[in-house]
């Protein structure tokens, strides 16, 4: 029997063969990107979210928005100049877990932040409706009853802080105060108006 | 990318492109016995054979085409871990190209009518066309497609104005942005005054109203509200302090008098200069003045 022979009459054989060509270009191509994502420095003025910000960002996950919001405006000309300057990579660092999307049902949200007053955004989130009549995005309203989870923001702070993230331990010992009274509809306003803005707000 | 990763990349894609070439000549070179029936001899449910022909020329031949490819374009283009190839390609040079170029096309379609007087401007039905996609763009989430505005965002296409409706009263408002506060007077009329005050505004509308409470609202009215309404309700473009006297309300009707009495708004028009360039600027001002001049 011919070695050729050999694996394409034995299927286990053959897939773990598969298997190693294949991690090859895993090798290539996914593993140095791996490590290189440690070393990616933050855009200047970038710092991680404050409490009220990462309250937010935590509801931001918990809606699923990322199901219809990219956060990623691609380098090409048509995207910076509806949304203003490309995005960065050092501009995600604190994102954990990151929210660039792949889906764009509704607007890309990179550079929303500063775009629209907070009163805007309150409406628009409890009846989109109200502000922009052909909107096909659901409503929120409950998040503006709906106090902020305190404890829950607090512990995401400390995790965050182990992995990294330079909270100092003043920041994450006022977290609860500042959020004494914030709705989650606070904390997702305040993390909307907080996006993109460590960067231009254009490519010009 | 750390040396480690940039010779490791190097080293597995060249090894990759060598294998490819030799599993091709060493299978090619291999001679198989070939049946007389020219048959590979296996036999499924009884009586299905499969012929033993050699790969096609063309299949051959592309398969050694691609690695060509593969080389040519590892030469020309960024693969090879740091290597940044000959080219010297990258998305950001591509970008900054196409917006260069997309930039010089915007300012020569722009050309023919972005220096005419705003009378003439707004009589340029292709200035007018790129207004409105602009505003449907960044203007049409607040004030809406139609400019027709919604509860507590200005209608602008109506000649009811907060800061002023010449071109160059909505430039200003576009570049710098505005914010517009009606202080909260609780604790300044408490709830009778606040019906009070409310009951006058009315009357100064002409909308159906309690005339003796108006009347008391009057001096409120005078002491409280006249400093940015003006004295007679008017409005005053200077602080964005809306007509009164209109039965034109921001906030979606004079139901909410007594809400904004007691409560007071906050309003912000948020600035453009730094989200668009001057001439997109121009335009869309043009495009908003040219809704009142129809």
């Amino acid at each position: 029997m011919s070695k050729h022979e050999k694996i394409e009459k034995n299927i286990g054989l053959m897939g773990v063969l598969v298997a190693i060509v294949i991690s090859f270009a895993g090798i290539v191509e996914i593993a140095p990107l791996m490590t290189q994502a440690s070393v990616v420095e933050p855009v200047p003025g970038l710092e991680p979210r404050n409490a009220l910000e990462l309250a937010g960002q935590n509801i931001y996950v918990a809606e699923g928005c990322y199901n219809c919001h990219s956060q990623q405006v691609r380098p090409f000309v048509d995207e910076t100049l509806r949304y203003g300057h490309y995005s960065v990579a050092g501009e995600s660092v604190y994102d954990r877990p990151f929210q660039w999307g792949s889906k764009r049902t509704g607007p890309d949200l990179a550079r929303v932040g500063g775009r629209y007053s907070d009163e805007w955004h309150e409406i628009h989130l409890i009846d989109p409706r109200a502000v922009v009549p052909t909107s096909n995005m659901p409503g929120y309203p409950w998040l503006a009853d709906t106090p902020v989870d305190i404890e829950e923001t607090v512990a995401s702070m400390e995790v965050l802080q182990m992995l990294g993230h330079p909270y100092s331990d003043d920041e994450i010992a006022n977290a609860a105060a500042s959020l004494t009274d914030k709705t989650q509809l606070d904390a997702l306003v305040a993390y909307l108006q907080d996006l993109g803005t460590a960067m231009p707000k254009s490519y010009q | 990318m750390s040396n480690f990763w940039h010779w490791t990349v190097i080293i597995v894609v060249v090894l990759h492109l060598i294998a490819y070439l030799w599993l091709l000549f060493a299978t090619s070179k291999k001679k198989t016995e070939k049946r007389a029936d020219n048959t590979t001899g296996h036999v499924w449910d009884g009586d299905l054979r499969e012929w033993d022909n050699p790969m096609p020329r063309w299949w051959l031949w592309l398969f050694i085409l691609t690695i060509i490819f593969t080389v040519v374009y590892l030469y020309l283009y960024p693969g090879l871990g740091n290597y940044k190839g000959s080219k010297e390609w990258t998305q950001i040079n591509r970008f900054e190209a196409n917006y260069a170029a997309n930039t010089e096309a915007r300012n020569r379609s722009f050309a023919g009518f972005i220096n005419k007087p705003i009378d003439q401007l707004i009589q340029d039905e292709q200035a007018m066309l790129i207004g409105q996609r602009i505003f449907a763009n960044h203007c049409a989430q607040c004030h809406g497609s139609d400019a027709g505005g919604a509860v507590g965002f200005p209608n602008l296409a109506d000649d009811d104005w907060n800061w002023g409706g010449d071109y160059q009263a909505i430039l200003t408002t576009l570049n710098n942005g505005r914010i517009g506060v009606m202080p909260a007077f609780a604790p300044a009329l408490g709830e009778d005054g606040t019906q009070q005050v409310a009951a006058y505004v009315r009357s100064l509308s002409g909308i159906d109203h309690d005339a003796a409470l108006a009347s008391e609202g009057e001096a409120k009215f005078g002491m409280f509200c006249a400093a940015c309404h003006g004295p007679q309700g008017q409005g005053l473009d200077m602080f964005g302090a809306p007509n009164l006297t209109d039965d034109i309300w921001l906030h979606g009707s004079s139901d909410v008098i007594e809400t904004a009495l007691y409560e007071g708004f906050n309003n912000q028009m948020p600035a453009q200069q730094d989200i668009l360039d001057e001439n997109r600027i121009k335009l869309v001002a043009a495009y908003v003045y040219s809704l009142n001049q129809r």
